[in-house]
């Protein structure tokens, strides 16, 4: 039986237990160490989180404490049997219970597993008399109780197939759903004086026994109350009840009996009334999530319970350690005995945080411009960290973000909006997938996931190196979701292979989706030719080269003089930045990183990553700028603290300012075909010969009309030409004149030119290309930012119209 | 700086002695992906091992330095990506190594016999006076092994390359592979400074550092 702890309107509740320690240090067939089975039962459990029923308490959270300790947090809807029995005596009540745990039988069946924990401390009656299972997971979460040391299933209640070792049949919980039907009809506890071992005995005498209703109610002297019974509802709890389990009914069976169907209003589910409190109206999963920000914490409430208790460590040193590593002598600590008290987690501080919060927020209208009121505005000047933190900001982000959710994808415009200011983390691997254009419809179903292939070995060897310091991903159902999604990834691109990295680069859509597989899938598969188009293609090297080219000579456009500085020292992207782009930097960082530079990264296109690469060099710049070769290397390869919130306000802010045409590269998803004044097809050795990036006409004219002084002109032609024809404003240096080797600005000759150019974007314009590669050096090597050359040259101006250029 | 490894920049001395020689040598780790290059280099070098040790892309660098005798020897440590695909990329961290190790595991038959391929891709496109190591990995596990010690020995004896079988893990001749490759590299001046320098832009890259030259 298991006493509530705490009283109070709450339906959150926790339970805790001890998974099975592996012995002494013990390392599986590979060498490697066994995973805890702590973090087993984590990653089993999440597939409960998904289960939605009336007549099932809704699974929460999974949490891992000391030890092993497991931590269940789940729905806790009203009270248990056990303390209402007093007022279930009427028939209609039993029958209501009988119907109501089947249906919740049946769910559980339906997903495939058995409860094999069914007794009245888990069948909880809220105050309409529906019934909710509880704690119905523990034998699915622990693999069949392997990864726990204690059995699962209060003995009275199971069959005499269970006690023989059988298991994973549901009929076995139909046999206990008959016991507990039947003690209720009785009014009496069976064998409650009884010992575990005679009660043992009794199920097991009952083997043989036909009818094995009438034959406990004989022995608890019930048999007129037996016989006082419908015949009907007798015949069922007796065929719930026989030893053959081949007779006993389905959950289903059950259901469908006449006996409820003819009269399914008294029995079926009757939704209670809305709590007043509106809180009390969200989903759990929110209410739960909020609860944590208010301050919630379940390991402390379950030491304030008394059911976490911390003991000196002395007491748990071992007398005796032989050479073989085993232990013993210590006492086995009362604290880690199986403990099935239940705590109620009490949402007085979310409440009261939420006081202030008025009604209309719990009900954002986003279609109704009149009444939008901006819950939370003012706080995106936040850092992210408090923002993310806060309950209130992240009560009306969730609210607003789960009303546009719903309304997905008609309301995609506004999701992107939105996301722009913050992504509210318990909703993230949604939002993504909207940013990301998913729409689920299935698909993901019908692909081999199974045939082995010739990667299998690669991925087979990644997983196990991939963000293995997370619970999840470490979990062996992270590791089968993992393979799977990669080879669901290989199976439907014929024309790509796997590349070491793909792991690294699905983890973070498996991470937030790890209860929908099709939607990390569908992300993932998205993504991929989004940001990283033909990178997975067999051979990929001229597609790499190209990035890590475009990388080059956007880092001398934005930072001229650490590029110039890695020039000479040979410091090359190639010996670094493949892992930061073909992953888009999921090699590099840890998980809680590479979120947040995803949620920008997701609203860019597909240049966005070339500026994270230059923040990352920017925010290194002193120590880069200070070291050889070696230094530079060395610190690359163990990538040092990034301060991630820097990178992304830096890469935002360099992206916005970049025209569009400088980030041009041939090898991406073009949507729309380039016009006569943009940039098309440059090939790879022209690109490698050119420090500086190209710009096209029409990002020039933008500029010149739009781009309020942003840009200033440097025109290489000759004075002649230039005093006959030219853009306002330009400043004519004609090629001839400049003295490439004298590398300052000064050796020019024009007056101020270095204040001229400062803050601005300097197009070259030439009529000799090569002779304006040869000026965008000079000028890198001077240390002038933002340099770029005018694609097609000066001659392409002439084309334009209305025209850009004056004469005189 | 990130991780000074230990000795990382300058050369460790013996109590007192005064100075010391000082040679560089590039070493390139090839082999097999997962049959534990990245984890013999950190054991090598920081003297750890991570059970999830992560897949390695592109390649890594790291540096470490022994003391034999008189002279400190620096290993430029250059370790690859196992991956088949990232092949292309291998000649870049070969060309001009002047040292190097193929790993294999003693779990698993094809990647000694992608050990051998590796060998003989040295043998024909590396400096001609490279010094190759051939270690099998996860000796912890001989349980489980499939490649015999003796056939691997005769191997590396008929091709003229050092031979160990290492453990990561254990630390089992890790550092003693490091020392023998150490030993055998040349250490007078201008020795080992043969990279084949041909046309490549990163090779030629390599030399312009000069890595190559040794007891500066
Ligand atoms: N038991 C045991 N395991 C090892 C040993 N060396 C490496 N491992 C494990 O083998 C796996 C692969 O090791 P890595 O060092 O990542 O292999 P790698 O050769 O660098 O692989 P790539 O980077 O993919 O080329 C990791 O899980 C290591 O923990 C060893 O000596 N003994
Ligand atoms: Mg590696």
């Amino acid at each position: 039986m298991s006493p509530c702890v705490t009283k109070v309107n709450s339906n959150l509740a926790a339970v805790t237990f001890f998974a099975k320690t592996h012995a002494g240090d013990v390392c599986g067939s590979n060498g490697l160490p066994l995973t805890p089975n702590s973090i087993a039962i984590l990653g089993r459990a999440q597939y409960l989180k998904t289960i939605e029923h009336p007549n099932l308490c809704e699974y929460l959270d999974i949490i891992r404490g000391k030890h092993e300790r497991t931590i269940i947090v789940s729905e806790y809807a009203g009270a248990p049997l056990d303390e209402k029995i007093k007022i279930c005596n009427d028939v209609k009540t039993i029958l209501r219970i009988f119907y109501q745990v089947a249906e919740g039988l049946n769910e559980i069946n339906d997903h495939g597993f058995a409860c094999h924990n069914l007794e009245p401390s888990n069948i909880l009656l809220d105050s309409q008399n529906n019934v909710k299972l509880f704690n119905y997971g523990l034998f699915y979460m622990t693999k069949q109780g392997e990864y726990v040391s204690f059995p699962i299933g209060n003995i009275r209640y199971l069959p005499p197939e269970r006690l023989l070792g059988s298991q994973n049949n549901i009929k076995s919980d139909v046999w206990s759903l008959g016991m507990i039907i039947a003690e209720l009809f009785l009014e009496c506890q069976f064998w409650s004086s009884l010992k575990i071992s005679n009660i043992i005995r009794k199920i097991l005498s009952l083997s043989n026994v036909s009818k094995v209703f009438e034959k406990i109610a004989r022995e608890h002297n019930c048999f007129e109350k037996y016989d006082n019974l419908n015949s009907d509802v007798r015949e069922l709890i007796e065929r719930c009840l026989s030893t053959s389990i081949s007779s006993r009914p389905m959950p289903n069976d059950i259901i469908n009996n006449k006996l409820f169907q003819e009269n399914i209003e008294t029995y079926a589910y009757k939704a209670p009334p809305k709590p007043e409190q509106l809180l009390l109206r969200c989903p759990l999963k929110q209410v739960y999530y909020l609860w944590q920000l208010a301050g919630g914490d379940v390991q402390t409430e379950l030491k304030k319970e008394g059911l976490i208790r911390s003991e000196a460590p002395i007491l748990s040193m071992p007398k005796i350690v032989c050479l073989n590593g085993k232990i013993g002598g210590s006492k086995r600590s009362q604290s880690h005995l199986a403990d099935n008290r239940i705590v109620i987690l009490r949402l007085n501080n979310l409440v009261e945080r939420l006081r202030k919060v008025p009604s209309m927020a719990y009900f954002p209208l986003i279609h109704s411009p009149k009444f939008a009121v901006h819950y939370g505005a003012g706080m995106e000047q936040l850092p992210l960290v408090i923002r993310e933190r806060d309950t209130e900001y992240q009560f009306y982000r969730v609210m607003l973000f789960s009303r546009m959710l719903k309304g997905y994808p008609f309301t995609r415009d506004m999701i992107i909006k939105e996301a722009q200011i913050d992504i509210p983390p318990l909703l993230r691997g949604a939002v993504w997938a909207c940013l990301l254009d998913v729409i689920e419809d299935g698909s993901y179903e019908r692909i081999d996931k199974v045939t082995p292939t010739s990667t299998d070995r690669q991925i087979e060897v990644d997983i196990p190196r991939c963000h293995q310091y997370d619970e999840l991903l470490s979990s062996p159902e992270g590791h089968r979701k993992l393979k799977r999604l990669l080879k669901a990834w290989v199976a439907s691109h014929p024309q790509y292979v796997y590349w070491q990295g793909l792991d690294s680069l699905t983890a973070p859509f498996l991470y937030l989706n790890f209860n929908n597989e099709e939607r990390a899938f569908l992300s993932l598969y998205k993504f991929i030719p989004k940001y990283l188009h033909w990178f997975f293609l067999k051979d990929n090297s001229a597609v790499i080269k190209e990035y890590l080219c475009k990388f080059s000579q956007l880092t001398a456009y934005h930072e001229p003089v650490l590029a110039k500085h890695l020039n000479s020292i040979s410091f090359i992207p190639e010996l670094f930045a493949i892992p930061w782009f073909l992953t888009m930097f999921s090699h590099v960082f840890p998980l809680h990183k590479i979120i947040h530079l995803w949620d920008k990264l997701m609203l860019g296109d597909n240049s966005y990553p070339l500026f994270i690469g230059i923040s990352v060099l920017k925010q290194l710049k002193s120590t880069l700028m200070s070291s050889g070769f070696n230094e530079c290397i060395l610190l690359f390869s163990d990538l040092p603290d990034i301060v991630m919130e820097t990178c992304v306000v830096e890469s935002q802010k360099m992206y916005s300012v970049t025209p569009k045409s400088i980030c041009y590269r041939k090898n991406v998803l073009h949507e729309v075909d380039p016009g006569e004044f943009d940039i098309s097809d440059i090939s790879l050795s022209e690109l490698q010969g050119e420090v500086s990036p190209r710009i096209s006409a029409n990002d020039l004219i933008d500029l010149i009309f739009n781009g309020k002084d942003a840009v200033v002109i440097l025109d290489l032609r000759g004075s002649l030409e230039f005093s006959r024809m030219r853009v306002a404003g330009s400043i004519n240096i004609p090629f001839t004149t400049v003295l490439l080797g004298d590398t300052r600005l000064e050796s020019l000759g024009v007056p101020n030119l270095e204040s001229i150019l400062a803050d601005k974007i300097v197009v070259i314009v030439s009529v000799v290309h090569e002779n304006a590669v040869l000026f965008s050096k000079f000028l890198i090597d001077c240390g002038v930012s933002r340099v770029c050359v005018l694609h097609q040259g000066f001659n392409i101006l002439h084309a334009v119209v209305p025209s850009v250029l004056v004469s005189t | 700086m990130a991780t000074t490894p230990r000795g990382g920049g300058t050369a460790q001395r013996p109590n007192g002695a005064s100075q010391n020689k000082i040679c560089q040598f590039k070493l390139v780790l090839l082999g097999e992906s997962a049959v534990g290059k990245s984890s013999l280099v950190l054991r090598f070098v920081k003297g750890q091992f991570h059970e999830y040790q992560e897949s390695t892309i592109g390649a890594a660098f790291l540096t470490q330095t022994l003391c034999i005798d008189d002279t400190a020897v620096k290993f430029e440590i250059w370790d690859t990506a196992g991956q088949e695909r990232y092949h292309s990329l291998a000649p870049m961290y070969y060309r001009g190594a002047q040292a190097a190790i193929v790993v294999y595991d003693i779990q698993n038959q094809d990647s000694f016999q992608r050990a051998k391929t590796w060998v003989k891709e040295l043998q024909r496109q590396a400096s001609p006076n490279i010094v190759i190591a051939l270690a099998g990995n996860k000796a912890d596990l001989s349980n489980s092994r499939v490649v015999e010690y003796e056939e691997a020995k005769q191997y590396a004896e008929e091709n003229g390359l050092l031979f160990m079988e290492t453990s990561a893990k254990t630390a089992m001749n890790v550092n003693d592979i490091f020392l023998a490759i150490a030993k055998k590299l040349p250490k007078n001046d201008g020795a080992g400074n043969q990279g084949s320098g041909q046309g490549r832009r990163l090779a030629e890259v390599e030399q312009n550092r000069q890595t190559n030259n040794c007891c500066k």
